[in-house]
């Protein structure tokens, strides 16, 4: 499974993301799009959504921190 | 599944509620749409005993963490409706229904909305609620503010060293919030006070790209071409959907006395969302007790004043 986070450093709820994700053995790429110009455009294209955190999971798109939406793309129980 | 009490919010309130219902071996549940946004997004807490310094995010995972410890159910759906029947209530959600013998409000705060058109639609598409989240995104883009307070003007000085151009929109001359702040902002260059300026539209296809502002003088509009807005005018509560079952006040919060009891028998409240002065953690989290206990003793035809909670804890068939 590919997991990809985009986030920017002072956003708790891409903390609280990343925590959920370590907490369940998830492993991810974690990309600073406050850094990463091009991955922000394509972070925005992707989810249409100008705002983090957004998580690619085997190219489905999850806005924000949604433990629901995240347990059932990650088929966690 | 019946449960002897449904509380509703996950904040310091519902959930310190949810430990003394708890302990008490009342079944039960937390709903609510996510963890407190209030805590989660105070970067820094310096005021709840037991923590130098703690996180706001961390904190609040540190209370959800010691509710499920002792097995309380949390299930994050939105309340929409509470429908009172003979005996105790039905809750549904926006996904289910569920019943309780007893009733705890402690949904809090939340981030207060303009209500104008588009809105809702540019949210998240150009449309942030938080500054410190988004701010990024905005590099070398036309932004705008709107508030007058200190987290309006916080939001301002970082946009500023971001973005192109900010314009703070605020409907007074005067700002409430700190001098320092103020001063700082005034002094920045590519800032622009709108003042005495409402936002009354948001224009864009996919995602915004401008904002109409009305003068409240002279009432004249003018367009400002803007790739994000930061809405930032404090907290409001929502009870729309309790107003026809418990007494508000004129601010809309509902109306407790000191046992944390409602107009309606069966129904107490907590936290934010109540009358109680002094919004804090500590303050939610100490009312958020005593409307558990109060539950317990209602639940159980308990007149006494005061029950001590203090048995060392052990899960039922754990």
């Amino acid at each position: 499974m590919k997991v990809k986070v985009y986030s920017t450093p002072a956003c708790p709820y891409c903390d609280m993301l990343k925590e959920f994700l370590k907490k369940n053995d998830v492993k991810f790429e974690n990309i600073d799009v406050s850094k990463n110009h091009k991955a922000a455009h394509e972070m925005i294209e992707k989810s249409g959504q100008i705002g983090v955190p957004v998580t690619e999971i085997d190219g489905k798109i999850i806005v924000g921190y949604n433990v629901t939406a995240l347990k059932e793309a990650l088929k966690l129980k | 599944m019946l449960y002897d009490v449904i509380i509703i919010g996950a904040g310091p309130a519902g959930l310190t509620a949810a430990i003394y219902t708890s302990r008490r071996y009342m079944k039960t549940l937390v709903l609510s749409k996510g963890l407190s946004d209030q805590v989660t997004e105070t970067p820094h807490i310096e005021n709840y005993p037991g923590f130098k310094m703690i996180e706001g995010y961390k904190l609040i995972q540190k209370f959800e963490e010691q509710v499920r410890d002792f097995g309380v159910e949390i299930i994050f759906e939105e309340v929409v409706k509470i429908k009172p029947k003979k005996k105790g209530f039905i809750v549904k959600t926006k996904q289910k229904s569920y019943e309780g013998k007893t009733i705890i409000l402690a949904f809090g705060k939340v981030p207060r909305t303009l209500n104008i058109p588009g809105e809702e639609k540019f949210t998240g598409k150009g449309i942030s609620y938080c500054t410190t989240c988004d701010a990024p995104l905005f590099k070398n883009r036309i932004v705008a503010v709107i508030g007058g307070g200190n987290a309006a003007l916080d939001s301002v000085l970082l946009l500023s060293k971001i973005a192109k151009k900010v314009y703070l929109v605020h409907r007074r001359d005067d700002f409430r919030g700190f001098e320092a702040l103020i001063e700082d902002v005034k002094k920045k260059k590519n800032v622009e006070l709108v003042l005495s300026h409402v936002a009354v539209k948001f224009k864009g296809d996919n995602i915004l790209k401008s904002m109409i502002v009305e003068s409240k003088k002279i009432g004249e509009k003018k367009e400002l071409k803007v790739d994000g807005v930061f809405i930032e005018i404090g907290s409001e509560v929502k009870t729309d959907f309790v107003k026809n079952l418990v007494k508000l006040n004129k601010n809309d919060h509902i109306i407790t006395n000191d046992k944390c009891e409602t107009s309606r028998p069966g129904i107490f409240a907590a936290g934010d969302v109540t009358n109680t002065p002094f919004k804090q953690i500590i303050v939610a989290a100490g009312e958020g007790a005593k409307a558990g206990l109060n539950a317990y003793n209602y639940l159980h035809g308990i007149k006494a004043e005061i029950i001590i909670d203090w048995r060392k804890f052990k899960v039922i068939g754990g």
